[in-house]
């Protein structure tokens, strides 16, 4: 526990906790007309004490809307990974307890998955379900999901052979008690800390989507978004795309120290 | 040579696989391609007309057969939207992309391993932190983030570089780099960091084994120990990390091409994806998947040749 | 052979104390460690884990500052070849660089991992030679040449070529001393250079280490936690314990008169080979400080017993499979047409080298593997051909504790729910029946209840393996298989587990069936023995007739290749040359010839020579 109680992991998760705050709390606590609230007259105004990160190209405050961004941004994110770990934990179980034939054909399949990049794969089923949100989290989930089994089968792999996988069976324990008992408890720390650095990953992807437009759809705000709209004044306006970019860049960066603390912790590959 | 001869015969399979899954991904979701092709608003003889002339009543088998078949037969069809054909489109942008991701590989490469080794040889000292902070931020940014500061610093500020576009490199090679220097660099440092960290990894773990310690001890000064005896190992895991990171690239490409404005594959396949290309798309997504997968298997073949061990085990 | 007592030493270290950063702030490793070497003698440090021994020959090369240790005092004195006398704590990393692998040559523990895997065995010893003594690249093949002639490696000018994971564990340990060699260095520091081998090897490697002080007069710094191969090879013993020095002395001394209770102690929970000669029963270990020093005799004269467990012709082989379509191109014969039977309240033994087959043989047995021919029988059921349903009832009669006390237990499990697993399988307890039963079994195994609820990571070795026991004993099993279960032990450890073993076996009636490498551990706890090589029993019978009347060449070589703790037996080092063991690995479709027996005295069998 005293290894894990460092700057950096409690850095990592204060932002986090911050964000994740925001994202529950913001619908909550700014009016929605504050976000949605259009002032041509306000247009691409810069950081100001009335619009602290300046305004965007229909004069709507990028402070609001960021803390709105954060919402759905964080939405996808989190049900994305759900999903990949949903599918990829049973399968890379079940592909590095069982072995055999079971193993072949299906780290075939998610090898060859592996071939498409991520971001093409996600795009192109988001292309063609059609971009929503909840298309998003589908698209960026299955994307994501053969990663997760390779690294999750590699590690039950390793489990399935330990010496108290061993001892279990010879005291009687076999099929279901021995994955609930013995080589769930033992893959779990990997997911774990698995799971919050693909988390990261999907934020990226997330913005990467919504950037090309085949994400979040407007009137829906999410940091991907904002950046796109922002690109045509990017000249004029810099800080519409640095504002969201910046909110981007902190929430992976805190999920990223927050998994790297977790990794020395509980990742058993990462012991010496 | 029999262990080559195996893979060349799972190179078959999977490219069976991955035409499969492109079919399986552009046909079975829903969509209808002559309505996208003509519009909702268009007429139903029209689109009906349009069915018969595409196949899309055909079975499914019998479609995705004619496709592999056209493609075995170098026949890749028309693009609806460019109305040319999809062959010579493609080998024209995948040289284009080619470009940017060489550059962006060796970039991120020629920087990460000394600045790994570095952050390993310091381990935690004020060296490796300072380096493992930046790769972290590096790691933690979006590419096309990355390509918009560029953009803002070099291109609209400081006015060195252009800010969109693509220069054919036979037509004018020194336009063509200058195009492509900004967009390879925004698609190398994210990997760059990534490497390093890897590199750094790697090399710790090393540099705590036996034989360094045994190297120590046989009197090699400090530089033979780690530039020799540590990097020859580190080099292959280093090099299959990188192989994997192509595919991300691939992926990247798509963002990073169409923020810059440089026609390559990633451009083409977003544009296709945006109009609904299906023959466009189906080829393309196979294109960059096969790529993908034999630039992995090319790097295995390396690792072949500076790891004896695994030379011998096949 | 005698060290030259009136030369002056070639190193000599006075109150040496080394610290480690660490989080929690600077732990020091080793504290006031003085001793000195001379020409041609050999100097053992001696101790158990944690005892800083390891850390005393890494400060003395100054690798411990790779390490994140710090000589924070002391005076290592070390006399150059030029007859200048330096203090190595206190010189530059330059001329550090130009002693090292030169004046002073070391050997590691891990022959797997001591060689560079990327580099040729040639390169590896040329390169240390171009730099001391500048020889050019044709002067330092022929050199390196014969180097590996020195220590005797077959086909040497083959092996310049070839790269370490093309060699076996002792070639790469003789081409690890070749290079600590090369130079002709004043000192050899050994560091736990035969622990990771098989005793064969050990005694090779160790007829070599010496071979090579004679010749060219070094002092031998041997680290070791084996008293056994401190009797065999010191003029002089350091015993150290916690990072400090708890005796030193000739060897003849500190096996004769150990002057401190921690030696005592230490020297008694030793072995000896042989000290079981004319004795009818297994004997408790001698534990100095909890029980009385009189050694009781734990199972009285064997009652003529039935056989509890019969295994006839049993054969293991496992598939060597193609990578592509997962054909079966040959098989590892890993155990070939074993029969022995086991009396009910007994130990057999099943001793052999690395690779012989005697694990698998063991896991067979309880079905953790599949055989592929041959009976086995324990009381009643024929294991073989049960059912998946009647197997598991079976494996109530039969428990199984492991090698690795830190691997056998889940670590996200308390104790107590390890412990009681199999009476949850097996239904024979549940609710609150379970906590008292668990408790029941921690007494029994002398632990305390208060850690019931712990988690195994904050127990030590011998501790996480009595939970081991108390496991495979929750199902009141009638056969035990106990493959190497007190290797990975300390002696002190060893003997209390061992104890322990045999008091189970006197109350509770239980058959062991005793897997181990450990000759001296298995002539003190066996009724029957069986010696196994390349998948067969070469020799089996009543304990004394296999280690007084050993009649297989085998067993013979294996026997005199034991280190014996007693400075007064020594064995001859005469060279003992290079024997490559032959693979077990078979194509498909091949079928062995029997095991054929010549029965020698009545139970004594012996396999006859095809």
């Amino acid at each position: 526990m005293r290894r894990f109680l460092t700057p950096k992991s409690l850095i990592g998760l204060g932002i986090v906790v911050i964000m994740v705050t925001i994202a529950v709390a913001a619908p909550f606590v700014i009016p929605a007309s504050f976000a949605t609230r259009m002032q041509l007259a306000m247009r691409l105004q810069p950081p100001s004490a009335a619009h602290w990160f300046g305004t965007d190209q229909l004069g709507r405050d990028l402070f609001y809307r960021v803390m709105l961004g954060a919402r759905t941004s964080l939405t996808i994110a989190g049900a994305a990974v759900g999903i990949s770990v949903t599918f990829g934990l049973p399968l890379g179980i079940i592909s590095g307890y069982f072995g055999g034939w079971t193993d072949i054909v299906l780290m075939r399949l998610v090898d060859t998955l592996l071939s498409f990049p991520a971001l093409l794969l996600a795009l192109t089923i988001s292309a063609m379900l059609g971009p929503s949100v909840p298309n998003t989290i589908i698209s960026i989930g299955v994307a994501f999901t053969p990663f997760l089994a390779r690294i999750i089968r590699g590690e039950a792999l390793r489990v399935a052979q330990m010496p108290y996988v061993e001892a279990a069976q010879a005291t009687g324990t076999s099929g279901f008690a021995m994955i609930i008992r013995h080589v769930l408890p033992n893959v779990l720390p990997l997911v774990i800390v698995q799971g919050t650095i693909s988390l990261a990953f999907a934020i990226l992807a997330e913005a990467g989507l919504s950037f090309l437009g085949l994400g979040t759809q407007p009137p829906q705000s999410s940091w991907g978004l904002m950046i796109q709209t922002s690109r045509d004044f990017l000249d004029v306006a810099p800080w519409t795309a640095l504002v969201p970019g910046a909110a981007v860049a902190l929430t992976v960066l805190a999920l990223n120290m927050f998994g790297d603390v977790l990794r020395d912790v509980l990742d058993p590959r990462a012991q010496r | 040579m029999s262990y080559i001869l195996r893979r060349l015969l799972s190179i078959a399979l999977t490219l069976v696989l991955i035409s499969m899954i492109t079919f399986g991904v552009t046909n079975i979701l829903p969509g209808d391609v002559a309505m996208m092709v003509l519009g909702t608003q268009s007429n139903p003889t029209a689109l009906a007309g349009l069915r018969q002339t595409l196949g899309l009543n055909d079975p499914l088998a019998l479609q995705y057969w004619r496709w592999v078949v056209g493609m075995l037969t170098g026949h890749f069809g028309n693009s609806l939207m460019f109305k040319v054909p999809i062959g010579p489109l493609l080998l024209q942008k995948m040289t284009a992309s080619a470009l940017i991701v060489v550059m962006s590989m060796a970039l991120a490469l020629a920087c990460a391993i000394p600045l790994g080794v570095w952050s390993a040889v310091h381990r935690n000292r004020w060296q490796d932190s300072t380096a493992a902070s930046a790769a972290l931020l590096g790691i933690s940014l979006p590419d096309f983030f990355w390509g918009i500061v560029m953009i803002l610093i070099f291109a609209r500020t400081l006015g060195w570089l252009p800010s969109s576009g693509f220069t054919d490199p036979s037509v004018n090679f020194i336009a063509a780099l200058q195009h492509a220097l900004l967009p390879a660099c925004a698609l190398g440092l994210g990997l760059m960091a990534h490497l390093t960290r890897i590199t750094r990894s790697t090399m710790t773990g090393i540099l705590n084994q036996e034989f360094i310690r045994v190297a120590r001890a046989k009197g090699l000064d400090e530089r033979t120990v780690i530039w020799r005896y540590a990097l020859a190992n580190a080099i292959g895991p280093v090099m299959t990390v990188a192989g994997l990171q192509v595919g991300y690239l691939f992926g990247s490409i798509i963002v990073i091409e169409s923020l810059f404005n440089y026609t390559g594959m990633g451009w083409v396949t977003y544009q296709a994806l945006l109009n609904r290309d299906i023959p466009l798309i189906e080829t393309s997504v196979f294109v960059i998947a096969t790529v993908v997968m034999l630039v992995n298997f090319l790097v295995d073949l390396l690792y072949l040749a500076v790891d004896p061990r695994l030379r011998q085990s096949r | 052979m005698m060290a030259q007592l009136d030369l002056p030493p070639i190193i000599e270290v006075s109150n040496l104390r080394v610290a480690f950063e660490t989080d929690g702030g600077p732990v020091v490793g080793v504290k006031d460690v003085s001793f000195s070497i001379r020409p041609g003698e050999t100097l053992c440090v001696v101790g158990e884990s944690g005892s800083g021994k390891s850390v005393t020959s890494l400060s003395l090369m100054r690798l411990v500052e790779f390490g994140g240790g710090r000589i924070t005092h002391g005076r290592l004195a070390f006399t150059r070849s030029n007859g200048e006398v330096i203090d190595l704590a206190q010189t530059d990393a330059r001329t550090m660089q130009a002693i090292r692998g030169n004046e002073i040559g070391m050997i590691f523990q891990e022959p797997m991992t001591s060689l560079n895997p990327v580099f040729t065995i040639g390169r590896q010893l040329e390169d240390g030679l171009q730099k001391h003594k500048r020889l050019s690249s044709e002067a330092a093949r022929a050199r390196a040449l014969e180097l590996l002639r020195q220590v005797r490696i077959p086909e040497p000018e083959r092996r310049l070529r070839q790269y370490p994971h093309e060699l076996s564990g002792g070639m790469r340990q003789r081409v690890v001393i070749a290079i600590a060699m090369a130079c002709e260095p004043r000192l050899l520091i050994a560091d736990e250079p035969t622990t990771a081998l098989d005793v064969t090897i050990q005694a090779e490697i160790l007829a070599l280490i010496d071979r090579l002080k004679r010749e060219n007069g070094m002092a031998v710094l041997f680290i070791t936690h084996d008293m056994a191969v401190v009797a065999q090879m010191a003029d002089r013993v350091v015993v150290m314990h916690r990072g400090e020095v708890v005796e030193a002395g000739p060897v003849a001394d500190i096996f004769a008169a150990p002057t401190k209770d921690y030696t005592r102690a230490l020297l008694a929970a030793v072995p000896k080979l042989g000290e079981m000669r004319g004795k009818l029963a297994p004997e408790r270990m001698r534990v100095i400080g909890m029980e009385p020093v009189v050694a009781i005799s734990a199972v009285a004269a064997e009652p003529p017993a039935q056989p509890l467990l019969s295994v006839r012709h049993l054969s293991t082989r496992f598939p060597v499979r193609g990578s592509l379509l997962r054909r079966t191109v040959a098989k590892v014969h890993a155990v070939e047409d074993v029969s022995f039977s086991l009396a009910k309240g007994q130990t057999l033994s099943l001793v052999g080298e690395s690779g012989c087959g005697k694990s698998t043989c063991g896991r067979s047995i309880l079905r953790l593997v599949e055989a592929e021919a041959g009976e086995i029988e324990l009381d009643g059921w024929d294991i073989r051909t049960l059912s998946v349903v009647d197997l598991r009832r079976a494996r109530r009669d039969m428990q199984m504790v492991f090698q690795d006390p830190y691997a056998s237990l889940n670590p996200y499990r308390r104790l107590i729910d390890q412990v009681a697993e199999p009476l949850q399988n097996f239904g024979i307890a549940s609710g609150s029946e379970i906590t008292d039963r668990v408790a029941a079994l921690f007494d029994r195994v002398e632990l305390p209840r208060n850690f019931l609820r712990r988690y195994p990571h904050e127990l030590s070795g011998g501790q996480r393996q009595r939970v081991a026991i108390a496991r495979a004993l929750a199902p009141s099993p009638k056969l035990i298989v106990a493959d190497e279960s007190v290797s990975a032990l300390d002696v002190s450890v060893q003997a209390q587990v061992l104890n322990l073993l045999m008091e189970l076996q006197a109350d509770l009636g239980i058959s062991f069936l005793f897997i181990s490498h450990d000759m001296a551990v298995v002539e003190r706890v066996s009724h029957q023995v069986a010696v196994m090589y390349l998948g067969r029993v070469v020799e089996i019978g009543p304990r004394a007739a296999v280690f007084e009347d050993p009649r297989h060449p085998y067993t013979r070589s294996l026997l005199s290749a034991v280190p014996i703790a007693d400075p007064s037996q020594r064995r001859p080092r005469e060279d003992q040359n290079f024997r490559p063991l032959s693979s077990p690995i078979f194509p498909v479709g091949h079928s062995p010839a029997p095991s054929l027996y010549d029965e020698v005295t009545p139970g004594h069998l012996v396999l006859a020579e095809f």
